[in-house]
């Protein structure tokens, strides 16, 4: 854990996790990167829009044996809506996403295209478009592409593996098994990113120190 | 909790200019005002109006912004959808709750489901689909859902006049529905809720009993029959075997009497024999195995101990044999048994009348010498042993039921069970009656 003053703003800012160079002031929303050299502003976040998700920067839970915390999150949105994806620092540093939208959650980690060895998604990788209803198979699995699509990053907040400001625009595609399991491709240039993960549910994280919104029962979980 | 987030976001209609309240902010895409009916696009900071209405709204059988708990969990109603195939209609309420996501609350005929999307996806076909270990019978297919009117906030673009293809699965109490568009395939289910139930949640008055039945609706004679026919089974059972026990009887006094050689009238006193139930059936069963050629009057005399009320009965055993020209012939039974029909609780004795007789063949004269069984005619039964003969008395109880008893029990027993299940072959045959597939739901469980 290390601590800074924020260039910007002079508040103190903190990195909790060593191998995340992004951080968002949260006073002065600047985006702020760790280098060798010290620690620069990248950009200007925007304001979060109002929502009720039920996750906030502290919520902790455990998923697969091991226990989490959100440090961090990037809202993104396309054409037809928006979701936030939390990132959350794992025990012995690992981090995952946990992903939000349309009520339901979803707990993915990246891996290496190399390691997957698909074809399909070499290709979508290397720039072709994502066809929704193609197939992927990824570890014996075959997972269908359920969506593919342009998304923006309307806004982010704490600790972040890269620097997203609002604006910044990918190209995202979903896939899906029957079994639960989820999948996403994010591609940006030459450059492309898998996650893979599957649906979960509050209460299979153990969430706790969720956020409380007014008028509602704060689940008890963990 | 001071520092709870706030729950909703008002924004005002574009079009009327009416309060509008944003319970799903982040989460919502498009809202239909509840005043005006409008589409509005809300999925951006800057709320848009994309269809524009002037029209009185819809009044709801639930207003937007009820809550009420299903499951041990509370929900909010934030949109109302209005849908039909070929004529169908039906609606549909989007629930949600911020921690718990959203769910559906259906209404068709007046029954009401909960319903909600699935992330894993069923497996099999038309021969049946299959989902977390449960079996679904398909029902119908290849319809067309189009949403008729639409109000309050959704997770996607909706509109008037949107169209789905739907194939719908189920099984008692669930249905398994697929809705494809032409840009994905989701999978819904949804669990029918007792008009109890959903009275007590959101305070509508359910009808409970929609007719035809919902495809999914359970027979309500169900749970009665499941339980019915095992207690029919088990009574039946336990019938049969009393049935079989109580003809054998249970022996309250048993014993011999000895009977004269000079045929005069005996009487013996026994006892006590106890009879414990309110009523019950005795019988008296002797047996005189000397006995032949001859006959045993016995009348029996009951006494209640108590108040000397008696009861009497009686019954001869006879046994005679000989030779003819067809050879060796007998007739007649050593024993004998007499019953009393309805005997009540008390300490008895039995009182035992009974004589010894010999029969004499009139047609064969002592002194016929040339008769065949000649010296048979001076054979007295009565005298034959070294011992006196004896009659073996044995006091049976024999339970109360008859034949007659028995079949009325069994009456009683399927008579409720036959009636059931005539109605639940009804109830089923007219929930099948509108699938697409005959046959279809059939219960295998």
């Amino acid at each position: 854990m290390l601590t800074l003053d924020c260039p910007n703003c002079g508040a103190p800012v903190t990195f909790r996790s060593a191998s995340l160079p992004n951080r968002v002031c949260d006073h002065c929303r600047s985006m702020l990167v760790r280098s060798d050299a010290g620690v620069g502003v990248a950009g200007q976040e925007a304001a979060l829009p109002f929502d009720v998700s039920p996750i906030q920067i502290g919520t902790r839970g455990r998923f697969a044996g091991a226990s989490f915390e959100v440090i961090g999150r990037v809202r993104w949105s396309w054409t037809d809506g928006s979701w936030n994806e939390w990132l959350c620092l794992f025990e012995g540093g690992r981090h995952g996403w946990l992903g939000e939208a349309m009520g339901d959650f979803m707990m993915t980690f990246e891996r290496p295209l190399a390691e997957i060895g698909s074809a399909e998604l070499d290709r979508i990788a290397r720039g072709a478009p994502a066809i929704p209803g193609r197939k992927a198979e990824i570890d014996d699995e075959e997972l269908t592409i359920a969506d593919a699509r342009e998304v923006s990053c309307i806004a982010a907040e704490g600790e972040l593996p890269f620097t997203a400001l609002p604006g910044w625009t990918i190209y995202s595609v979903d896939l899906k098994a029957g079994s639960g399991r989820a999948a996403s491709l994010q591609r940006e240039g030459n450059e492309a990113w898998f996650y893979d993960g599957r649906y979960v549910t509050l209460a299979d994280l153990g969430a706790t120190n969720l956020r409380a919104i007014e008028g509602w029962t704060v689940p008890r979980y963990g | 909790m001071a520092d709870a987030a706030p729950a909703a976001r008002a924004l005002s209609c574009p079009n009327c200019g009416g309060t509008i309240t944003l319970r799903a902010a982040g989460h919502s895409v498009t809202v239909a005002c509840e005043y005006c009916a409008s589409i509005l696009d809300v999925s951006q900071p800057e709320v848009r109006l994309v269809t524009r209405y002037n029209e009185k709204a819809s009044r709801l059988a639930i207003p937007l912004g009820t809550r009420g708990t299903l499951d041990g969990t509370e929900w909010e109603t934030v949109g109302w959808m209005a849908r039909e195939d070929s004529g169908y209609p039906w609606q549909e309420f989007l629930l949600f709750n911020p921690y718990h996501g959203y769910r559906w609350l259906i209404e068709q005929r007046g029954g009401w489901s909960l319903g909600e999307q699935l992330n894993v996806t069923p497996t099999g076909g038309w021969g049946g689909v299959t989902v977390d270990g449960e079996r679904y019978q398909p029902f119908f297919a290849e319809g067309r859902a189009v949403v008729t009117d639409v109000v309050g906030e959704f997770y996607w673009r909706v509109k008037r006049g949107d169209s789905v293809r739907t194939d719908d699965w189920v099984r008692p109490g669930e249905m398994l529905s697929r809705e494809v568009d032409d840009r994905e395939v989701s999978w819904s289910r949804s669990r029918y809720l007792p008009a109890a139930e959903i009275a007590a949640a959101f305070g509508v008055s359910a009808q409970g009993k929609p007719w035809p039945p919902l495809p999914h609706q359970p027979s309500p004679v169900r749970p009665f029959l499941k339980g019915a026919i095992v207690i029919a089974l088990l009574a039946l059972a336990a019938l049969i075997v009393g049935a079989v026990l109580t003809t054998g009887g249970r022996t309250l006094w048993q014993g011999s009497v000895d009977i004269a050689a000079d045929g005069r009238d005996q009487e013996v006193t026994v006892g006590p024999i106890e009879l414990t139930r309110p009523y019950q059936r005795v019988r008296v069963v002797a047996e005189v195995p000397a006995l032949s050629n001859g006959w045993v009057d016995l009348d029996y005399t009951l006494v209640d101990r108590k108040n000397q009320r008696s009861f009497t009965a009686s019954k001869a055993a006879e046994r005679y044999s000989g030779r003819d020209s067809d050879g060796d012939w007998s007739e007649g039974d050593r024993g004998a048994t007499a019953d009393f029909a309805a005997l009540p609780s008390g300490t008895y004795d039995l009182v035992v009348d009974y004589k010894g007789n010999n029969w004499v063949d009139p047609s064969k004269s002592g002194s016929n010498f040339w008769t065949f069984g000649a010296e048979e005619q001076t054979s007295d039964w009565r005298r034959g042993g070294i011992n006196a003969p004896q009659a073996n008395l044995r006091v049976v109880s024999r339970g109360g039921a008859g034949f007659g008893i028995f079949f009325l029990m069994l009456l009683l027993i399927l008579l409720p069970l036959g009636v059931a299940l005539i109605f639940h072959a009804q109830f089923e045959s007219a929930r099948r009656g509108e699938s697409d597939f005959t046959g279809a739901g059939d219960e295998d469980d």
